[in-house]
């Protein structure tokens, strides 16, 4: 579903990626991990269109995705979570979460003239999805008044409602209670079982190990292994570079 | 003496709300101050004094194509812009370019329609009405009202519409927005139309009232940046806020000082501010 072929990123002298390959089949969760600094999240940041490469190629559905704007990569299928959390504080709960539902009708007559069909039905979903993660009365909530395990939810539902084919991970678990986790986790649980492709970081190694299907691991901005959890978990390579054993 | 005071503040206050909330709307989106906002103004007032005073069109649809063609001429704006953000220009030199389009569109409209005070003469002088001994004439009256209007419909259009929280989202994180598909470029687009509408109504109400000139833009922009300031620069309640406060202020004003003071009163109210308060009434202060 996604092929990165010989991406390379450079911040001045700094090589933050340096020709990284890797694959991401359909249908699967790939866990991207790697010790700081390896370049995780500039992968995220040149997939979803926030920042180009200076080479190389991302290959999505088909398509050539390589330097196109953030707004037309998300309207390809890619919906990404972001390592900090990133709601739009002026807007409550229901306003962020209806944004990503369908961001067609910015489009200012179907808008104008659809305006409470639209709204009514997508804020039934909306309801019905905070009810099931218990966040329904901070609906109308300004986002920047929430605590940062419930942004960090909230800002989850919206990555997932955000129309999509594929989801990219940054870091969902970081710096949330061990209850959020477990939360966070069932919810991944779920989507995999529903055939969602996930692309996911994350620093926590039995959670990251437990729900991915594949592992790349990433060193100095170049993959250094790729494979199913079992096999990286023995990997000697991964053990030094990752793990320092 | 108070009441007609507070009333001339009132319509002072009017005036520079219009301009202020469209000026605001456009800074709070695209992050940059739009000086040229001062032209689209008074090109709205020439295209109506063109097309009703010497076309002869009827009045009603001199000022819907007015209107139409003025949130057309925003866009085209939008587009100068948008080469200049594609050459990944700062916001200095966005800043610079709108000082430089506000120079040329008003050099335009003086080759066009020459230094010469214009009228456009559709209300013929009227008897103002006496309210507990203060003076209102029935425009003055359809001015005030018709901004309250537009201020409301402007709060509805950012508060419930899909397009307003669009706005409020590109305002709040623009990559973000891109991200959840909410194309920047669009929204940048529609806050110049908007803004531009706004601004297009404010010149044709002015240009009622007042006499047109060339340069009227310039004066009203300072104005309306002034009040986009106190209010709190990009937020548009505070712009409108901003606006009826320099109304009053500089009407009050000339309680105590001769009328030649009205424009020092409110640099003296922006010094304060920038002073004591630089995020404004409204504004939240960045830590």
């Amino acid at each position: 579903m996604l092929r990165i072929k010989n991406l390379k990123k450079h911040f001045g002298g700094v090589k933050a990626l340096d020709g990284c390959d890797f694959e991401v089949g359909q249908k699967t969760i790939t866990a991207l991990i790697g010790p700081n600094g390896a370049g995780k999240s500039t992968v995220f940041n040149l997939v979803s269109g926030i920042m180009k490469p200076e080479s190389g190629k991302i290959v999505f559905d088909n398509k050539d995705i390589t330097g196109l704007r953030p707004v037309k990569i998300s309207n390809l299928g890619i919906s990404r979570l972001f390592q900090q959390t990133k709601l739009f504080s002026n807007l409550t709960v229901k306003e962020n979460l209806l944004l990503a539902l369908d961001n067609e009708d910015t489009k200012f007559w179907k808008n104008l003239f659809g305006l409470n069909k639209i709204t009514r039905k997508k804020e039934g979903k909306i309801k019905e999805t905070l009810k099931l993660i218990g966040l329904e009365k901070f609906e109308n909530i300004l986002t920047r008044d929430l605590s940062y395990g419930q942004k960090r939810l909230i800002e989850l539902l919206r990555t997932i409602l955000n129309p999509h084919k594929f989801l990219m991970l940054d870091e969902p678990v970081a710096g949330v209670t061990p209850k959020l986790r477990e939360e966070i986790a069932k919810v991944l649980l779920k989507l995999k079982q529903q055939g969602e492709t996930i692309l996911l970081i994350e620093h926590d190694m039995g959670f990251t190990l437990g729900i991915a299907d594949e592992v790349v691991v990433m060193e100095k901005g170049k993959v250094i292994a790729q494979g199913k959890p079992d096999e990286i978990k023995n990997n000697p390579e991964v053990l030094e570079a990752y793990l320092g054993e | 003496m108070f009441l007609q005071l507070l009333i001339n503040g009132l319509i002072a206050g009017a005036i520079y709300a219009l301009v202020a909330s469209g000026f605001s709307l456009i800074y709070s989106i695209c992050k940059f101050v739009h000086f040229a906002h001062g032209a689209v103004i008074a090109v709205a007032a020439y295209i109506l004094y063109a097309l009703f005073s010497l076309l002869g069109m009827n009045f009603w649809l001199a000022v819907i194509l007015t209107i139409i063609l003025i949130s057309i001429f925003g866009s085209v704006m939008n587009l100068i812009y948008k080469q200049l953000r594609k050459r990944k220009a700062s916001n200095v030199i966005l800043l610079i370019a709108s000082f430089a389009l506000l120079i040329l569109i008003e050099s335009l409209i003086l080759l066009f329609f020459g230094a010469d005070v214009k009228t456009i003469g559709f209300i013929k002088i009227a008897k103002g009405l006496e309210i507990l001994g203060a003076i209102i004439t029935p425009l003055q009256i359809f001015i005030v009202i018709s901004s309250f209007i537009l201020f409301a419909l402007l709060f509805f259009l950012m508060k419930r519409t899909k397009i307003g929280k669009a706005m409020r989202a590109v305002s709040d994180n623009k990559d973000v927005a891109e991200i959840v598909g909410i194309s920047s470029e669009r929204i940048y687009m529609w806050a110049f139309i908007i803004g531009s509408a706004i601004a297009g109504i404010g010149g044709i109400l002015i240009a009622l009232e007042q006499n047109l000139e060339p340069m009227m833009g310039t004066h009203l922009i300072i104005k309306g940046f002034t009040a986009a300031i106190i209010g709190g620069i990009g937020n548009i309640p505070g712009a409108i806020l901003g606006a009826f406060l320099l109304g009053f202020s500089e009407n009050f004003g000339i309680w105590f000082l001769p009328s030649g003071y009205k424009d020092a009163i409110a640099f003296v109210i922006l010094f304060i501010f920038l002073l004591f308060r630089p995020q404004g009434i409204l504004g939240i202060r960045k830590k």
